[in-house]
Order: C-alpha cells, then structure tokens, then sequence
C-alpha cells in the first residue's frame, strides 16, 4: 500500500472510531454533556492526552443500572455494553451508588489515577442474607439458646489461652 | 528543562566560586559545632548550652530582599544583620547551611516522590492529598474543600502550609477577637467544668438555691462577704467554693463563647444555646483546639482555657513555630525532642574524647536557631514577615540557615533500636455481669523508647507515650458485636517495612457500623464507606505511616505477622488519656510518628519499594443496602535493610489473670442469636480496628461496654 493509501486507512479507521464512540455514548444513554465528554474523548484518545482518565463501569450479573454520583445522575448501564466516565486525572475519587431494578442498591468507589474497570456485583434483594453483616433474627424471648446473652466470665475461671504461635 | 540547564550551570558556577554567584548575597561559612555539640556534662541539672547566637537581632525587622536573578530551583532567602536576601541554595549548602523548604509544596520526608534506580519518578499517592489538606484546598477524600474552608489538621500530623499561616495572621491583624474581652473572667478559672445541656437549669436552681441559704447564713453571721463566712464557719467552705466556682466559671463561659465565635469556630455545630456546653459547643471547642494543636479531651480544660485567653497573633506565632519545627526536623533529620530526659535531667553518654555528653533536645535547639535567624521571634515580626513576602513569594520560599552541629553518634547508618514497653496491663475483665464499669488504674503508662548503639553504648533518643491493646468490641460471624482482648505482643520483633499512607484492609471482624459514614457528594447527603478509618489518611487506623512488627522468618520461612503495627493515629487521647487502649498496635501522634520514620529511613540503609498497588473490593451489608470497599493501593513502602530491631517488654500484670482472655466474650445486656463464634485469627483481623463511635481524637476509647 502505497503512503497515500495508508493515510487513507488509517483516517477511516479514525472516523469509524469516533463514530462508534459518539453512537456508544448516545446508546448508553449518557446527557449531551456527557457524549460531547465521550466525543472528547475520541480525540483525546488520538492526542494522547494524559489529562484525562476513563473510567468503565459494569454490572455483573449484567443488568441496566443507573449509576449516580451525588445529586447527579451519571448515566445508565446499558447492558451488554458498560458505561464510561471520563474524569480529570487525580480529581479525587467518586462515591457512586448503583441501583438496578430487583438488586440491593450498592454503594462503590471509583478513583481517578488512572484508567480503571469497575466490575460492581449486584445481589438480588431476596438474597440478602448471603452478604457479610446481614444479621440473624435473635430468637423470640425464651426460646434463646441456653449460651446467648452468657453472663461475662468475670467470676468463673477464664478459658484456657490458646498457644500462642511463637518462633 | 531550561529552568534545570539554569540550575545546573548556576549550581556549577557556586561550585567553582565558593557558595556566591553574582548578584546574590555571600555567606559566611557557618560555625561547625556550637557550644552545645561539645559540652560537658553540667553538675546540676542545667539544660543544654544555648543554640548559635542569631545573628538578626529580634527587635529588629528584616528589609525585604531586592528581586533575584536566581531560578526559584537554587533561590533560598537569607537574613544576615537584619537584612533579608536571596542567596544561592546549591552555594550555602555546600558551604554548611542548612536549607528549610518553607515552600507550600512541602511533604515530610515519607511523602516525598522519590526516583527509582533506572531514574523514574516513584509517585505516592497520598502526596496530593496531603499537600491539599495543608494548603486548605483539598478534604480528607481529595476532593475539593468548598471556598473559604479551613481543614485544621496540624494536631493530626498535617501542619499548615506558611501560605495558609500568612492568610491567618492576615485575618487576624484585622479582627478584634481579643479586644474588650473580659480578660479577668477568663484568667479566674482554670477550667470551665461540664455541665450536661439537659441538666443546666436543673444545676442552676440548685446554686441558686444554695447561694440563698449562704446569703441568709451570712446575715445572720453579720459578716460582709461569703468568704469571710466560709473563714468563721469553715463546714460552709466547700459549698462557698462552689458557689464562687460556678459564678466564675458562667463569667468565663461568656467570655469563651464570645471567642469561639469570633474566630469563626461555630461553623459546623448546628445551633448554639448559651451558657450551655451542647454539641455545637462541643464541636466549636474541638475545631479550636484542632487549630491550635492542644491535646485535651473536648472540653475547657486548661491548655484550651490558656488558648482562648491569648490574643489571636500570639496563638498564630505559636502555630508558625510549630510549623518551622517540622520543616526544621525535616530538613536536619533528628529526633531527640527532650523526651528521654528525666527527672535527674538528659541522658548522657561518653563521646569519643572520653568526656560525658548530653543527649541534647535537638529538635528545640534547631527550631529556635531557625526562628531566631529569620527574625520571626514575636507575633510583630511574624506578622511583618507575612506582610512583606506575598503569597506567590511562599509557594517555594526556602531559607538558609545556620545550625548547630549534629551530635557525634550521628551518620547516615546508624545502629537504631526500639523498645516499647507495655507499663501497667490489665487482662482482667473491665466490667462485671451487670454491666457495671470497674476501675484498672495504672501508674506507668506504656512507652515507646528510641535507642541508638554508639561506642558500645545504649544511647536513649526519645522516650513517648504510646498503646498497647485492650478489651475492644469486634463484630463476630454471627453479625452480632462482642468483646475481645486484644493484646500486643512480647518479646523481640523487627520491622522490616514502613508504609507510608498505609491502608488498614477492614477484617470482617469490624463493626460494621464504624465502616460507613455520611457525607455531601455532589450537592447530595449521602452514607459511603468510611475511607477515613481505611487510609490513606490522617484518620485512618494505622494513622499516616506504619512500621510492621514481626518476627524474622529463619531457614527461608516467611516473617511471622501477628498484625501489631508501631503507626500514627488521629485518636490522641487513646495515648494521652488514663484509660486509652489499642487493638494491640503501638500508637504515637501522627506528627511523631512522621519524625520517627523519617529520621530511622534517614539514617539506615533502606530501600524504596514505592506504590504497592493492588484491586482489593469487599462487599457488606448494612440495613438494605450494599457497600463496597475500594482499595486501590495498600500504600508506599519503604524496606529497611537489614530490619530494625524492636524489643516488647512485657511490663507488670496487674489483677487477677494473668493470661488474657482469647475468646468472644459476649457484651452485657444483649441477646446473641447463640454461642460466640470462634475468634479469626489473620494478621489483619489481629491489625488496627475501628473504635466504635469513635470520632477523631478518640473521645470513645477505652472500649467500655
């Protein structure tokens, strides 16, 4: 191919990118302002700006979710695809919550050092229980077991004290 | 990069002309040891000889340096008879003076951004937050602080930036916080004593009341004051000091309220009833003390009392000393700070001429040659100083100064050793079965000593208050919280990594409620997992740095890690307070602990290990939503070649048992769901821990039921 063809591949290349990214960014839903960032974002890409970090959010399982950042709304996860911020590099983190219809709400963290993925797992509401910190109903009065709500071992003579690993 | 080739060439052309390079002023080479590098033990207990005279006299203001043709890279600032000027950095330096960055832009020493071996940039992380939380533009996530916030964080290790110190004096010239006040209400009392909001009128009937009776005896005692009564019937003593005491302190309370709230400091603590210690109250008085570094519980204590009493220059003086005393420390690289003195006076030592030698304070000895040179010996030159140099001028202001020698058993390898000794412990259960607190007092706190190893010699450096662990509360398997003792290790350790901005990954033995704050995001007040409790920051568990203690690996084992840390902490009072404990970990203020880091990479051999990234997340559940932590970087490490010895001294067992207690136990007053489960025992479950309740400062420890 000669240099003239080259140049040629390689602008289409680039315009069937920014095209694809300016669809995605409508597709998924994003504001203007926010496809105009991922229009940006297109260019940023082939100037190689540092100034700038993109951030891509998942949902897994894959489910539609609308992510928030404080009062605003970021955009929706429109499965199959993720949904891509585009934040100043080092601008601090963002505190999100994710809500999808039938899911628990989930409160995650996304950073700004760098390029990242944020794969955000949703536990169905009928599924509660499998998550850490959800707590047992205590047993109605009287039906306790014998050892809840033991008395401290103040007085009786303490366990003995598990061997304690030394070298 | 021309700015580089300019500090080269101009670096090149000191070399060759001594320290000056033309147009900037010449120094002379500073003294190589002062009085106090070389003096002999004194016979009684007299401290160490005074640092080098200054040589601008205090009353005196320096005129502002003409323009420099220095580059801002090679320009420090110089006061010679008063006189301020630019003068070569590369050029003093190599003629003995030492260069303070008094720059907005500095870090501690553990911050800094070092280069690799191949000469890459070795970025921390925390570096940004840090420089925004001393220069009042970033919060402690990193975000933003709204207009005109201050971050007042010098009594958590994160003193202000000069440029923050200059807007201050500034404010303060002009307000009139000091003016008319009722100086004699303050000086009367040295306490203002609490009184619970709900029971204010409930305490004011009841003095009333007695001051009634009083008044009636007095009569009938035909006497003219309550004083003279108390004198000729001594049993109404107590209740005329009370009397008297109450009536002096609602003068005092006046007074302080009147401060408090022209400084500003009733900002965030919601609406305020006078004459009453609320919450708002409470908040103010704590912001105040923030700003002015004073160790007290939140309450009008003494220091704070003393505080409140000064004008607002004299108190901003005192910040800027303090400040200078960091910058200081970080720029000779010593530790001594005349806490291993005792009551007999400084340690001493035989230097290699066979004479005895003090353990001089090196940290005060160093500060005051720095402020005294640069003629900021009063609030007035202070404030003249803030008044001639812009704030542009303090973005990298350095100054060169002339400081006393160094101690001899100084080098840049230094035989360093700890020893931390656990004072008085308790493993006795604090509370009984109804719940009922019961008092473990002790005499000999715990203590964290710095030896160095000179001439066959145990030389003691610092002697601080530190932790050792105690009865926490811990959330078991079950979801259901329970107490655990959770003690520090004896015996000898080492620690072989220091982190930086270290991260506290939250063991599921956390409470969960500890892991979860509120805060505005973006306009929206919402709940997000605590960050602060995990770091990096100044309020997370292992504060703003951390030593890792373990036991060495032998035969090509691992290093055994029981997850005890010697790290920073924001909960001061858990080192201060009668009754503070840690979860097992040794902790000093964040601002020594930056100082003891800095000086022991400063002075060994080590290793830069930098970012350690990693993608931890953890999901929990707290009511009906989901939470999940983020860790992006477990913080930036130092490894220290070969590790630093550290010995646990066991102390004195107190009380009953003489073993700890190594189960659940589970809290007074509350139905669990069945047995406690068994207790986990992973380094990090072992590490840190969030208080319950706890707020900076630490006003929850102690972990009662």
């Amino acid at each position: 191919m000669n240099s003239r063809g080259r140049w040629y591949r390689r602008g289409l290349l680039a315009g069937v990118a920014l095209l694809a990214m300016l669809g995605l960014a409508a597709a998924v839903g994003l504001g203007a302002e926010d496809a105009a960032k991922n229009a940006t974002v297109a260019e940023s890409s082939a100037q190689k700006t540092d100034d700038k970090v993109h951030i891509t959010l998942q949902t897994v399982p894959p489910r539609k979710a609308v992510v928030k950042w404080g009062s605003k709304t970021l955009g929706v996860i429109p499965v199959p695809r993720p949904l891509v911020v585009v934040r100043p590099r080092d601008s601090g983190p963002l505190d999100l919550v994710v809500r999808a219809a039938g899911f628990l709400p989930v409160h995650t963290r996304a950073y700004t050092f760098s390029d990242s993925r944020v794969a955000i797992k949703l536990t169905p509401v009928s599924e509660k229980n499998t998550l850490f910190g959800y707590r047992a109903e205590v047993p109605p009065e009287g039906a306790a077991s014998p050892d809840a709500g033991a008395t401290p071992p103040a007085a009786a003579p303490p366990p003995a004290p598990a061997p304690v690993p030394q070298r | 990069m021309k700015s580089a080739l300019q500090s080269t060439v101009l670096a090149s052309l000191a070399f060759w002309v001594g320290c000056d390079v033309r147009g900037v002023a010449s120094l002379p080479p500073p003294q190589t040891a002062s009085a106090a590098a070389t003096a002999t033990v004194a016979p009684a207990n007299k401290p160490p000889a005074p640092a080098a005279p200054a040589p601008a006299a205090a009353s005196k203001a320096p005129a502002p340096p003409g323009p420099s043709p220095l580059p801002d890279a090679d320009r420090a600032l110089v006061v010679r008879d008063g006189q301020e000027s630019w003068t070569s950095a590369t050029g003093a330096a190599r003629s003995g003076y030492t260069i303070i960055d008094l720059g907005d832009d500095w870090t501690p020493y553990i911050f800094e951004e070092h280069r690799g071996a191949d000469g890459q940039s070795m970025p921390n992380r925390y570096r940004r937050v840090f420089l925004g939380l001393a220069n009042d533009t970033l919060d402690e996530d990193g975000e933003p602080l709204p207009a005109g916030e201050k971050n007042y964080l010098e009594l958590y290790g994160i003193p202000p930036s000069l440029g923050v110190l200059r807007a201050r004096f500034l404010e303060d010239e002009k307000q009139s916080c000091h003016q008319g006040a009722n100086l004699a209400a303050m000086e009367a009392v040295e306490t203002v004593g609490y009184v619970a909001p709900e029971k204010v009128k409930e305490e004011e009937k009841r003095i009333a009341h007695l001051r009634g009776d009083l008044e009636s005896a007095r009569k009938k005692a035909n006497v003219q004051t309550l004083t003279e009564l108390a004198g000729k019937d001594p049993k109404l003593e107590p209740k005329v000091k009370l009397v008297e005491r109450r009536t002096a302190e609602k003068l005092a309370m006046t007074e302080v309220e009147r401060r408090l709230a022209c400084e500003g400091m009733f900002k965030h603590g919601g609406k305020h009833s006078a004459g009453v210690y609320d919450d708002a109250m409470r908040l103010a008085v704590r912001r105040f003390q923030q700003k002015h570094m004073i160790y007290e519980s939140n309450y009008l204590r003494q220091k704070t009392m003393d505080a409140l009493a000064r004008p607002p220059l004299a108190n901003d003086q005192e910040a800027l000393v303090r400040v200078l005393r960091e910058r200081v420390v970080a720029a000779t690289g010593v530790v001594e700070d005349g806490s291993a003195e005792g009551k007999t006076g400084p340690p001493t030592y035989t230097g290699a001429n066979g004479r005895s030698l003090l353990v001089r304070n090196l940290v005060e000895e160093m500060t005051q040659a720095a402020v005294e040179q640069l003629g900021l010996t009063s609030p007035e030159a202070a404030l003249a100083f803030f008044q001639r140099h812009s704030a542009a001028d303090l973005r990298h202001l350095r100054a060169a100064v002339r400081l006393p020698a160094l101690p001899e058993y100084y080098g840049s390898n230094m035989d360093l050793s700890i020893v931390i000794d656990r004072g008085e412990v308790w493993y006795d259960l604090p509370w009984d079965a109804a719940g009922v607190r019961h008092a473990q007092p002790r005499k000999r706190y715990p203590s964290f000593h710095v030896y160095v190893k000179y001439k066959e010699q145990r030389i003691p450096l610092t002697r601080w208050r530190t932790t050792i662990g105690g009865w926490r509360a811990e959330q078991a398997s079950d979801g259901y919280e329970y107490f655990r003792y959770k003690g520090s290790d004896v015996g000898p350790r080492v620690i072989r990594n220091v982190v930086a901005g270290p991260v506290w990954i939250a063991p599921e033995s956390t409470p969960i409620r500890t892991l979860v704050k509120t805060k505005t995001v973006n306009g929206l007040w919402q709940r997000m997992v605590n960050y602060d409790e995990l770091g990096p920051g100044f309020l997370s568990a292992y504060g703003l740095i951390a030593g890792y203690l373990v036991v060495p690996g032998k035969d090509g084992k691992p290093d055994w890690d029981n997850g005890i840390r010697a790290h920073g902490s924001s909960e001061y009072l858990s080192m201060y307070s009668s009754e503070g404990y840690s979860h097992g970990c040794h902790r000093l203020p964040n601002h020594l602990a930056i100082r003891l880091y800095s000086f022991i990479l400063r002075h060994r051999s080590m290793r830069i290990l930098g970012d350690q990234p990693t993608n931890i997340a953890r999901q929990f559940l707290l009511g009906d939503d989901v939470f999940e932590i983020r860790v992006p970087s477990r913080g930036y490490q130092y490894l220290l070649e070969p590790p630093l010895p550290i010995d646990v001294l066991e102390g004195e067992i107190k009380g009953t048992l003489k073993k700890p207690i190594l189960t659940y136990v589970p809290k007074p007053g509350v139905r669990y769901p069945g047995p406690p489960p068994a207790v986990p025992s992973s380094a990090e479950g072992r590490a840190g821990g969030a208080s319950p309740g706890r707020s900076a400062g630490g006003d929850d420890e102690g972990g009662a039921p």
